[in-house]
Order: C-alpha cells, then structure tokens, then sequence
C-alpha cells in the first residue's frame, strides 16, 4: 500500500467506549474525530480521567469500540497491528522481570519472525539510541525508573512502528528524570520520523512536546479543542519554557482543560445518549 | 571463607545440640523399643551397606521421581488450561476443591484393586497425591498474571504458545515452585506408605520389616535414612528453585529495599 506523507496516518472517525458490566453502564468516550498526520507529534491532554487510557487502548487494537473506528494508513485496526507500538504508563508492570533488559527489547522480534542478526542489530541500535547500550544484560529491576521507562521505549523502537503510542510514559518518574525522557522523545522523533500519540495529564509536557496537542472533555469524552503549537522544532527545557509564546499556549490549554472540568463542551452532541453521568451544567 | 565458615556453625548448632540431647537421654535405656543413639549408629553401617541402598533406596528414589515427575507435568499442564479459560475454571474449581480434600493415604486399597501391587501402584499413588497443590498452585499463578504485562504481550503481537512461554508461565512460576515444593513433603510421606502397604522392597518396606522382626535399633536406622533422604531432596530442590526463580528473589529482594 502506497502512502503519501500528509494523509492521515491515523484516523479516529466517531469513536464510542462504553463499559457495561454489573449493571453499570459507564460511557467512557463518546464521540471522538481527529487525525494524526504521518510524522506528527501529537499530545493528548484532558482532565484525569477522561478516558485517555481507554482512547488509546482503541486505537492500539487491545479494546474494542463501541462504535466508530480507528483507521491505520487507512486500513481498520481489529487487534493490535504490527506497524504500532504501545509504551504504557506501568513501566515496572510492563517489561518482564525474568527477562534481562535486551531479551525484553528482542522478544517482540522473534515474534516478528526477524532473523538472529537482524535482531542482535535492532536491539542493539533502540538500546543505543536511548542511552542504555551497556545495560542489555541487566535485568529490569536492577535499574532506575527512568531507565526501565527508556527501555519500554527502545523496546518500541526496535520494533520499528510506523505509529508510537505513549499512555502517559512519564507520569511515574521525578522531574528530572521527566525532563531527560521528553527531550529523549523529541530526539527520537526528529531522528526517526515516526509518529507519535502522546497522551499525558500534563499540560506543560504536553506542549513542550507536542506539534499539535489536542484537548479532552471530561469524561464522557469528546475532543474540546485541537491546537497547533506555533513553537519553533529546536526546543529545549531552559529556553522552551520560558517562551512568552509558550506561556500563552499552556494557559490556553489550561483554561480549555479548566472548561472541560466544569463541563462545558464547545461542541458536545446533545444527543439522547444515557448515561450516568450528570448533564453538562 | 569466615561468612562461609559462620553460616556452616549457624546450620550446624541446632542439629548438633539435638542428637546431644538424643544421645545422652537415651545413653543408659534399656527400653527395647528405645534404644540408645549409640546402638543405632552402629548399627547404621551394617544394615546400609551398598547393596541395601541398591536395592531398596534406588527402587523408592525412582519410583519417587517418577511419580513426582508426572504429578508436575499433569499439574502443570492442566493448571494452565485452567487457570487460563474462566468457563473451564467455574466447571473444574469444586470438584478440584473437593478431590484435593481427599487424602492420598486413603487412595492406597483402591488404587491396588487396578493398578495390582507393582510400580505403577506406588507411583500413581505418589502422583495423584502429588498432582493437587502443583494444579492448585499453577491456576492461581497463571489467573494472576499482571493485565499490563498480558496487554504489552497482546500489543507486540505476543500471543498463542510464545505468549505461554515467555509470559505466562516465567510469570506463573514463583507460584507453580510453592506448589512444586509441597508436593516433594507429600511425596515422600506417599512414597513410604504406598511401600508399607504391599512391596519387595523400598524404603518403607525395609523400615515396616525391621519393626516385624523387632530389629528395633536397624528400624531407628531406617527412620534416619529417610529423614536424610528428605532432607537432601529439599536441598536439591532449593538449589533449582534458586537457579530458575533467580530474577524472582531479585525482584523482591529490590522491591522491599526501595519500600
């Protein structure tokens, strides 16, 4: 399949979650259209717990909508595809214990069926490209936080995604350590060209990072607002953020995100859907 | 060296201090069914010499490998069935609840009216009683495996028999190792009794003549025997389970270290 870089990598079209389960009907998303273009940074940002998970679970095949669907390079994704790659919040959850750090990065290879050499070399070259070249032989937990999240992030890469997922990858570690992994993101998006869905709580980070950054209602969720960040490429965590333009982006955000809690969607369908939830005041 | 050496006299104290005890309470008995510690290990020689353990310990050690080895591999096998299907699991949970309440012992009598007085008597004997804490243990280990760790698997296309060998059975494995440990005790008490029933030889066999014969000290002796036999499965068990769960006692000797 031919693809023209532009198009939509990655079409959300009327996306729809809902959870039953002992009588209970959550309805978690309600109507979510956007698309990610090839080679895009995109942030996600909402109010906690507007379904940012289970959005991104959609579109990594490992639930299924409700309604609507989510398109990879035009092709409907059923179950997890090959060309994407999932980094989870969890890092310590996420990568196998019994594992040492460069079995963990290959295991997805082998899956793939990739030859013994071609393996040793990818794994190699995602385990350099995150700082961590010495560390194949180590096991997980024997590193920091930090580094087991750059792992989960060599282990994508290695597995060469036309579209990371990230679902909130840095929620879990300290500020620094934070700062390091978003400028290791950038990086490697620069670099590699892949595109990236980044979901995080956070509205700096999603800023600092992000081409675009598109904003959430609270849950039940609908996109609030889509916003181009008119930052320039080279950005960095001294000069970045102190940007008068910058400033301007993250309390736009913030006042959107702020909206979006009191419930007030720009543009919520007022459809006769039942839910739990309380009406929008 | 000295750490070595430290832990040796730790290991040591407690064992020596009891066969102390044991030897000075029983020094002046004259009790038939006592007899002093110093008439037993003299006796100890004599009736273990190389051709008894020929043909009594090695027939009891395999059929004991034997049946342990089925037990685990059955245990392990239909644990996973198990564990991993729901519907499989609300069918089979009662009735496993209730065959593992019953005791092994018991099976012995009917076990002999198909399967004879043979081998395969004592050693299906020894894997049924075997089978239940290894099948109990692997459907809770293989029920518990992490969502994050299942759904990293799902999402890296993971999945069918590489899913079972690389996720869900290392992840079960600290679990299916408390079972495996279990069965080895439950094992041996089996692999006795099922020679004390109807046998030519074995261990359990040996200890029930000497006691028939009122061989009492050489009966002391064959006690001793299979107290040690237990005691170096155990240490060979420990030596395996550290090999293979190697990452698990890392894990958690990290974890409460950060907490």
């Amino acid at each position: 399949m031919t693809f023209v870089k532009g198009q939509g990598m990655l079409d959300v079209r009327g996306l729809k979650k809902v959870y039953e389960g002992s009588g209970r009907r959550v309805e978690a998303v309600r109507d979510l259209t956007f698309t990610v273009d090839a080679g895009e940074l995109v942030c996600l940002v909402g109010p906690s717990g507007c379904g940012k998970t289970t959005l991104l679970k959609c579109m990594g095949g490992l639930l299924t909508p409700t309604a609507g669907e989510v398109l990879l390079q035009g092709e409907r994704v059923t179950g997890p595809p090959p060309g994407m790659a999932f980094v989870f919040q969890e890092y310590g959850r996420s990568l196998f214990p019994w594992m040492r750090v460069g079995e963990n990065v290959e295991l997805p290879l082998k899956q793939k069926g990739l030859s013994r050499s071609r393996r040793r070399e990818l794994v190699a070259d995602a385990l350099r490209s995150v700082g961590l070249a010495d560390a194949a032989g180590a096991y997980p937990w024997q590193l920091s936080g930090g580094m087991q999240q750059r792992v989960a992030i060599a282990r994508a890469l290695a597995y060469e995604p036309q579209v990371l997922l990230m679902d909130e990858p840095f929620a879990a570690v300290d500020a620094q350590t934070r700062a390091d992994l978003e400028d290791l993101v950038r990086g490697l998006w620069r670099e590699r060209g892949i595109t990236i869905l980044f979901v995080t709580h956070d509205i700096d980070e999603a800023v600092y990072l992000g081409e675009r950054v598109v904003v959430l209602s609270a849950s039940p969720t609908v996109v609030q607002e889509q916003l181009k960040v008119d930052l320039p490429d080279d950005r960095d965590q001294l000069h970045t953020r102190v940007a008068p333009r910058f400033a301007e982006l993250r309390t736009h955000v913030y006042e959107q995100i702020q909206a979006a809690k009191r419930g007030t969607p720009r543009d919520a369908p007022e459809d006769a859907v039942k839910t739990d939830a309380p009406p929008p005041a | 060296m000295r750490r070595f050496l430290l832990r040796l006299v730790f290991v040591l104290t407690l064992p020596a201090i009891l066969l102390a005890v044991w030897w000075a309470a029983s020094d002046s008995s004259t009790d038939v069914y006592w007899p002093p510690l110093r008439t037993i290990l003299k006796t100890f020689p004599d009736v273990w010499t190389v051709e008894r353990l020929r043909t009594d310990a090695v027939p009891s050690i395999l059929r004991l490998s034997a049946g342990y080895a089925t037990a685990a591999l059955v245990g392990v096998a239909l644990g996973t069935v198990i564990g991993s299907y729901r519907r499989v699991r609300a069918v089979c949970e009662p009735v496993l609840e209730f065959l593992r309440a019953v005791p092994p012992p018991v099976l012995v009598p009917v076990i002999m009216l198909f399967a004879g007085i043979g081998h395969t008597m004592k050693i299906l004997v020894i894997a049924i009683g075997c089978v239940w804490p290894i099948l109990l243990n692997t459907v809770e280990g293989v029920r518990a495996v992490d969502s994050v760790m299942a759904e990293t698997a799902r999402s890296y296309g993971v999945t069918g028999l590489a899913r079972l060998r690389h996720v869900v059975l290392p992840s079960a494995s600290p679990q299916i190792f408390a079972g495996l440990r279990q069965a080895l005790s439950i094992g041996i008490i089996l692999m006795v009794i099922s020679e004390m029933f109807a046998a030519s030889n074995g261990l359990g066999f040996t200890v029930v003549q000497f006691q028939r014969g009122f061989a009492i000290p050489d009966m002391w002796t064959g006690i001793l025997v299979l107290g040690l036999l237990g005691f170096l499965l155990s240490v060979v068990f420990q030596l395996v389970e550290r090999r293979v769960l190697g990452w698990y006692h890392g894990l958690r000797a990290t974890t409460r270290r950060s907490r």
